[in-house]
């Protein structure tokens, strides 16, 4: 009977994720449900750790830039961006942490706060929320979804949207659509199943608007808490 | 239907072929038909032929995306945004510099970048600028016009309704009259349609837009703007951070400086609204180069009232030949 069983719902199971509209995430191994808990990016000689951001040009690489140099970033190499956790903690999987109603306030600066604490790009601060339709595309995007296998992270981060100046920026990976364009990388990571410790990575590239072309470069780090 | 019966069908059917009036060569009008249900096709075609079903479109979002832009005064603010700028460099350059070029690690390096990078920045943007404003009357020519997203239909409409009219004539030899009087108003319709439209002086002005539009609207041109913006906004930040703050460990106080440096102060105070200004700019800049292309794939803008009245002419033409033959006074004895 479960054999049974088994054999009717794998196909439909497939079917239903074939007719999503997404190409298939990342996703294999033991899901991780609950909050990856950010720790506070700090700069260091090198450029930082913890969580971060980075900005590559138009042409350049992830390994060697060029990077655009945030002005007000704390650190020595301005294409380091720190971030410190938002009023959540930091990313929530399974589920939205989405722009409030008020995304922006009167001179562009976005007002996101749960995943991550705005932070200030070129004098207006920027902000993270993931949407279950994306801001800039209007299309559709599932809710964050991390799993974990022999130690190593992957999944689909598809809803991650940046917001700054009045404008939206879709840094999921893959997008919307189901693309990785350009330099946008698949997520992946590492997970430490004693600790909780993760580290996340992944690139975005920005398609549209003022930055297209440039590719978001996004390290998460801290602890991962899982849902009760 | 034989060609003699019908001609005599068509007598029949005229009231004016009675008497004086005879049917020219029934082959000659079905010829004359024929032609015009060629033509017909050939306009209804036309938007396939040119693939204006998609680039027409993207011709309706490019000028939907810069009219926010495209008036005296936002032109107007991205010129004062520019001499806000440049006003600032000068000014860091003349007095902080010499200032603070005692200074450990004396200017910072974003800005070096800026200062040496601006007259290339300058001239660039102002040109562009001034190419934008130039052709702002164009612009609004061409926004005047029907939405680029009707422009297929224009054709096919017209085209469809002469075809049809045009087999009608045709197949039904009695409906000859009333089909000649239906396409001679519709020619008379596309003779007129650009006239209405104004398009004989609009289209021509989108042409200039287009010509003037061609080196800004492209990928390495957006390209490089993006770039002058990453340079402009590293500088900024580094005169806001690093210099005023320098300036002031220099021996300044806060409102010495803003005393001293007014260009610098008034740009710290402007940053973000130029942000708020350039930065959508930008992006439309950069969203509407495929759009640009799309539309100046499609034929010279200044040809299209001539797609018009051209076939307007030739349908009122033929029309005219497909009427009924006057008869001679030997063929009526």
């Amino acid at each position: 009977m479960t054999r049974r069983v088994a054999l009717i719902a794998v196909p439909l199971l497939l079917a239903a994720a074939c007719s999503s509209g997404h190409s298939s995430p990342d996703v294999s191994g033991t899901p991780l449900v609950g909050t990856f808990r950010l720790t506070a990016g700090a700069c260091t000689a090198a450029g930082a750790t913890g969580t971060y951001f980075r900005m590559i040009d138009p042409g350049g690489t992830i390994e060697k830039g060029k990077f655009f140099g945030n002005p007000d970033s704390a650190c020595e190499d301005k294409s380091f961006t720190v971030e410190n956790a938002g009023t959540d903690g930091g990313l929530v999987t399974g589920t939205y942490q989405p722009d409030p109603a008020q995304p922006f306030d009167a001179t562009g600066n976005a007002r996101a706060a749960q995943i991550a604490r705005p932070s200030s790009f070129t004098a207006i601060k920027f902000a993270i929320s993931t949407n279950a339709k994306d801001p800039q595309t209007k299309h559709a995007a599932p809710a964050p979804q991390i799993s974990v296998k022999d130690g190593t992270l992957s999944g689909q981060i598809t809803a991650w949207s940046a917001a700054w100046n009045n404008q939206y920026f879709n840094q999921g990976s893959p997008k919307p659509d189901g693309s990785r364009p350009g330099l946008t990388s698949p997520l992946t990571g590492t997970y430490d199943a004693k600790t909780h410790a993760f580290v996340i990575t992944w690139a975005s590239q920005v398609v549209g608007g003022p930055f297209n072309g440039f590719t978001g470069y996004w390290q998460l780090q801290g602890t991962f808490a899982p849902t009760q | 239907m034989t060609a003699a019966a019908e001609a005599e069908h068509v007598r029949g059917s005229d009231p004016r072929s009675a008497g004086a009036d005879r049917a020219t060569p029934p082959r000659g009008r079905s010829a004359v038909l024929i032609a015009l249900a060629v033509l017909g096709i050939a306009l209804a075609a036309a938007p396939l032929a040119f693939d204006m079903f998609t680039r027409a479109p993207k011709g309706a979002t490019m000028l939907a995306d810069f009219k926010p832009f495209m008036t005296h005064s936002r032109l107007d603010g991205f010129q004062s945004d520019i001499a806000e700028i440049d006003a600032a460099v000068h000014e860091v350059d003349a007095k902080a510099t010499p200032r603070l070029a005692s200074a450990p690690g004396a200017t910072p390096r974003a800005y070096d970048d800026l200062s040496q990078q601006w007259p290339t920045i300058n001239s660039d943007m102002t040109d562009l600028l001034d190419q934008v404003q130039a052709n702002l009357g164009n612009y609004h020519a061409v926004a005047a016009l029907p939405s680029f997203r009707l422009f297929p239909w224009f054709f096919v409409i017209p085209g469809l309704l002469i075809f049809g009219v045009a087999l009608l004539a045709l197949l039904r030899p009695s409906a000859r009259r009333r089909a000649r009087v239906a396409l001679a108003v519709l020619g008379v319709g596309l003779i007129l349609a650009p006239v209405v439209f104004q398009m004989f002086t609009r289209a021509p002005q989108g042409g200039r837009m287009m010509s003037a539009f061609r080196t800004i609207e492209t990928t390495q041109n957006v390209t490089k703007i993006q770039g002058y913006f990453s340079t402009m906004a590293g500088g900024q930040g580094a005169i806001r951070l690093q210099i005023e703050p320098a300036l002031q460990q220099s021996g300044l106080t806060a409102s010495q400086v803003a005393q001293q440096f007014p260009a610098v102060t008034a740009l710290d105070r402007d940053w973000v609204h130029i942000l708020n200004d350039m930065t959508p700019m930008i992006g439309a800049m950069s969203d509407n180069v495929t759009s640009y292309q799309a539309i100046a794939a499609l034929p010279p803008f200044p040809l299209f009232p001539w797609f018009f009245a051209i076939p307007g002419l030739i349908v009122v033409a033929l029309a005219w030949a497909a009427r009924p033959r006057t008869a001679t006074p030997e063929e009526a004895s």
